[in-house]
C-alpha cells in the first residue's frame, strides 16, 4: 500500500466510454487521494453514474487508463473492484427485495464456515455495522421489500463497510434520506476520510457537497468541465460549470444560487 | 402469548407456507373419505411413493431453476433420453446395472452443460433453450432407441425404483427396520428444529412459544410415524424413498445454507443487483442447469427402472407436473421465491390428487381438468396474498 501522499489512490486518465451513439464519457481525468473527499457533480445525464460504474468494475471503458496507487489496473468485474478495495453505493441501490437485510449487506462476499454460510456471524456483524451508522432498521432479518426507500439506502451504505474498503464511491447516497439520516451519512463520509480512505461523492445537493468535500469535479456532457477547491470556489462558478452557462446568463445563475 | 394467539400468529405470519400444508392435509382428508380409506392403506401409501418419486426428484431441480428466474421445459425429454441410454447399455449390450446408471447420469450432465451454456453464456432465455431441448432430446431418444421400446431390465436395475429395504431387524408383518429408520428421521427433524430455535434465541429473534413449538413437532412426528407404520405394514422401506429423502435434505441445505443457494435467490430476486454486487451470474446460471440435467437423469433412471423399460414416449408431460409442483408449493412466477420443501408438498398434493382420482375411477380427462384448476387456484391464491401484504404496508 502506497503511503506517499503525492501518488493518488485512484487516478483516471483520458477515460472514454460510449453507448452506441451516446458519448457517455469523453477523455475524463480524475484523481482521488487518500484522506480526500471528491465530489462529482453535473447535470442529469452528465455521465456521473457511468464513471462510478467504470470505477466499480461494472463497465469497462473503451479507452483510457485506470491507476490505483500509481499502478495501472483493469477492473473487469465488481468482485475485482472489491478485491482492489473499492466499495460502491449505486444510484439504483442494487439490492435484492426478496433477501433480508443481512443477506443484502453480504451479497457477493458471504462469510462461510467450511462449505456452509455462517449466518450467525454475518448477522452479528450486520447489526454492529448498522448500530455504528446509527441507521434505524427494524431487524436484520427483514426482507428488503418491506423497508422504506431511506432504510434501503441505509442498507446500501452499510454494504460499503464490509471488508474495510480504501475507496468508497457513493452515487447519490442521501437522495431518499431524512435530514437526520443525511447528517449521519455525511458524518460517516468524514469518518472515512479521517480513517485515510478516499471517497467519491456524487450528489445534486450542493449543501451536502460543500459540507464534506475537499475538491469538486464537474462533468458536463461526459467531459471534465472544471475542478474546484471546495473551500474557496463560489457557488456561481460551480453552477456555471455545471450548466455551461456564460456570463450572459448571470440572471439565471443568481436565481439558482439563491435556490440552494 | 397465549396458545391460541400463538397459533393464530403462526398461521398469519406465514400464511403461504402454512397454507400449503393445510391444503395438503385437507386434500388427503378429502380423498381418504372419498376412497373409503383406501388412499391411506399400507399398499397404496407405498404405491404413491413409488409412482411419484420421479416427479418429486424433478421438482427439486425445477424449484431451483424457478427461483433463479428460469424455466425448464425439457426435463420430460431428458428423462426419456437418459432412460434410453441406460437401457441401451444394460439391455442391448448386457452391461452391468451400475454402468447403465452412470451412463444415464453422464448424459444428464452433458445435457445440463449444453443448456447451461446457451442460457448462461449466450444469454438466450431458458424458455427458448429448453423448448428447443424438449424437441432435441425427444428426437435423440427416438434415434437411440431406433423407435422401439427396450425391456426388460435385469432384477438389480429394477430394484432401484421397485426395491425395498426390510427384514434386517425382524418383525411379524410390521417391519421393525422401517420403523427404526422412520423414528430416526422424526428424531432428526425434531433435533434440527430445536437447534434452529436455539440459534434464533441466541440472536434474539422471534420464535413461536414453547407449547406451539412442541405441538408442531409432535404433529409432524405423528404424521411421519403414521406414514412409516403404513410402509412397515406393507413391503418396508422403498429404496427410492431413501434416494428421495437424501436428495431433499441435501438440496434443502444447498438452497438455504450455501453461497450458491443464496446467489440463486439473489439472481431471481434482482438480476442487476446480483450482478452489481459481484455475484458471478453466468456461472451460477450455468450450474443451475447442470444440476437440473443431473436430477433429470436421476429421475430418468428411476422412471426406466419403475416402468422396467425404455420407451420413446417416456416422460411426456413430466415437465408440466414438476413445474406445477413448484408453483403449488409457493414458488413465485417472477423468480426469487420458493423452497425445496414447498415444492415437495406441492408435488405430493398433485400425487395424492392423481392417485385419489385414479382410485375413484375418475376419467383421465377429468383428472387433467382438476389438476389444471388446482394449479390456477394455487397461483391465484399466491398473487392475492402478495397484494394483501402489499396493501397492508
Ligand atoms: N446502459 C446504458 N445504455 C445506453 N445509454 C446509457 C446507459 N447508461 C447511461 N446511458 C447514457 O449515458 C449518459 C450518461 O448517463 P449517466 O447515468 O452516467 O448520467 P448521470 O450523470 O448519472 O445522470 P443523473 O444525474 O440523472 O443520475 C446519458 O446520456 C445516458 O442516457
Ligand atoms: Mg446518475
Amino acid at each position: 500500500m502506497s503511503e506517499n501522499p503525492r501518488v493518488p489512490l485512484l487516478s483516471l486518465r483520458q477515460v472514454s466510454l460510449r453507448f452506441g451513439a451516446v458519448e457517455a464519457l469523453v477523455g475524463v481525468d480524475l484523481d482521488v487521494h487518500a484522506h480526500q473527499v471528491v465530489a462529482l457533480v453535473g447535470d442529469n445525464g452528465a455521465g456521473k453514474s457511468t464513471l462510478a460504474k467504470v470505477i466499480s468494475g461494472v463497465l469497462t471503458p473503451d479507452s483510457g487508463l485506470i491507476e490505483i496507487d500509481g499502478e495501472e489496473q483493469t477492473i473487469p468485474s465488481p468482485s475485482a473492484a472489491h478485491a482492489l478495495g473499492i466499495a460502491t453505493v449505486f444510484q439504483d441501490l442494487a439490492l435484492c427485495g426478496n433477501l433480508d437485510v443481512t443477506s443484502n449487506i453480504f451479497l457477493g462476499r458471504e462469510l462461510t464456515d467450511g462449505a456452509l454460510l455462517d449466518d450467525g456471524r454475518m448477522e452479528q456483524m450486520a447489526r454492529s455495522i448498522l448500530r455504528d451508522l446509527t441507521l434505524r432498521i427494524p431487524s436484520v432479518r427483514t426482507p428488503l421489500s418491506e423497508l422504506s426507500a431511506g432504510q434501503r439506502q441505509a442498507v446500501a451504505i452499510a454494504r460499503t463497510l464490509i471488508g474495510s474498503p480504501r475507496l468508497v464511491v457513493l452515487d447519490e447516497p442521501t437522495a431518499a434520506l431524512s435530514v437526520a439520516q443525511t447528517a449521519e451519512v455525511l458524518t460517516y463520509i468524514e469518518r472515512l476520510r479521517d480513517l485515510g480512505h478516499g471517497v467519491i461523492l456524487i450528489s445534486h445537493n450542493m449543501n451536502d457537497v460543500r459540507a464534506v468535500s475537499d475538491r469538486i469535479v464537474v462533468l458536463r456532457h461526459g467531459r471534465n468541465n472544471g475542478s474546484f477547491d471546495a473551500d474557496t470556489a463560489s457557488y456561481e462558478s460551480i453552477l456555471a460549470a455545471i450548466t455551461g452557462a456564460t456570463s450572459q446568463d448571470n440572471e439565471m445563475l443568481k436565481r439558482m444560487a439563491a435556490l440552494r | 402469548m397465549t396458545a391460541m394467539a400463538g397459533l393464530k400468529d403462526l398461521f398469519t405470519r406465514n400464511l403461504r407456507q402454512s397454507g400449503i400444508f393445510v391444503a395438503f392435509v385437507a386434500i388427503v382428508g378429502l380423498f381418504t373419505i372419498l376412497t373409503d380409506g383406501v388412499l391411506l392403506s399400507p399398499g397404496n401409501v407405498t404405491n404413491i411413493v413409488l409412482q411419484y418419486s420421479y416427479i418429486l426428484i424433478l421438482a427439486i431441480g425445477m424449484v431451483i431453476v424457478i427461483i433463479g428466474g428460469h424455466i425448464d421445459l425439457s426435463v420430460g425429454s431428458v428423462v426419456a433420453l437418459t432412460g434410453a441410454v441406460s437401457a441401451v447399455v444394460v439391455i442391448q449390450n448386457n452391461g452391468p446395472w451400475w454402468l447403465g446408471v452412470l451412463a444415464g447420469l453422464g448424459v444428464g450432465f452433458l445435457v445440463g452443460i449444453w443448456q447451461g451454456f446457451w442460457v448462461a453464456y449466450v444469454g438466450i432465455p431458458s424458455f427458448i433453450v429448453t423448448l428447443a431441448g424438449m424437441l432435441l432430446f425427444r428426437g435423440m431418444t427416438l434415434q437411440v432407441l431406433g423407435n422401439i421400446s427396450l425391456s426388460p431390465f435385469p432384477a438389480e436395475y429394477q430394484r432401484i425404483a421397485g426395491g425395498f429395504l426390510n427384514g434386517f431387524l425382524g418383525g411379524e408383518g410390521i417391519d421393525v427396520f422401517t420403523l427404526v429408520i422412520g423414528a430416526i428421521a422424526v428424531l432428526g427433524y425434531a433435533v434440527s428444529q430445536y437447534r434452529t430455535r436455539l440459534g434464533r434465541l441466541k440472536y434474539q429473534q422471534v420464535v413461536e412459544s414453547m407449547p406451539i413449538f412442541i405441538t408442531k413437532i409432535v404433529l409432524v412426528g405423528l404424521v411421519g410415524m403414521a406414514f412409516t407404520y403404513q410402509l412397515a405394514r406393507s413391503r418396508g422401506l422403498p429404496i427410492v424413498l431413501i434416494i428421495l429423502g437424501v436428495l431433499v435434505i441435501a438440496y434443502t441445505i444447498v438452497t438455504t445454507k450455501t453461497v450458491f443457494g443464496r446467489h440463486v435467490y439473489a439472481i431471481g430476486g434482482n438480476l442487476s443487483a446480483a450482478q452489481l454486487s459481484g455475484v458471478k451470474v453466468k456461472r451460477v446460471n450455468f450450474w443451475i442447469f447442470v444440476n437440473m440435467g443431473m436430477l433429470a437423469a436421476v429421475a430418468g433412471v428411476v422412471y426406466s427402472s419403475r416402468s422396467n423399460s425404455a420407451q420413446p414416449a417416456a416422460g411426456n408431460m413430466f415437465e408440466l407436473d414438476a413445474i406445477a409442483a413448484c408453483f403449488i408449493g409457493g414458488a413465485s412466477t417472477t423468480g426469487g421465491v420458493g423452497r425445496v420443501t414447498g415444492a415437495m408438498v406441492g408435488g405430493l398434493i398433485m400425487a395424492v390428487m392423481s392417485n385419489g382420482m385414479q382410485l375413484m375411477g375418475i376419467d383421465q380427462s377429468v383428472q387433467q381438468m382438476v389438476k389444471g384448476l388446482v394449479l390456477l387456484l394455487a397461483v391465484a391464491f399466491d398473487i392475492y396474498n402478495k397484494r394483501r401484504a402489499g396493501a397492508a404496508r
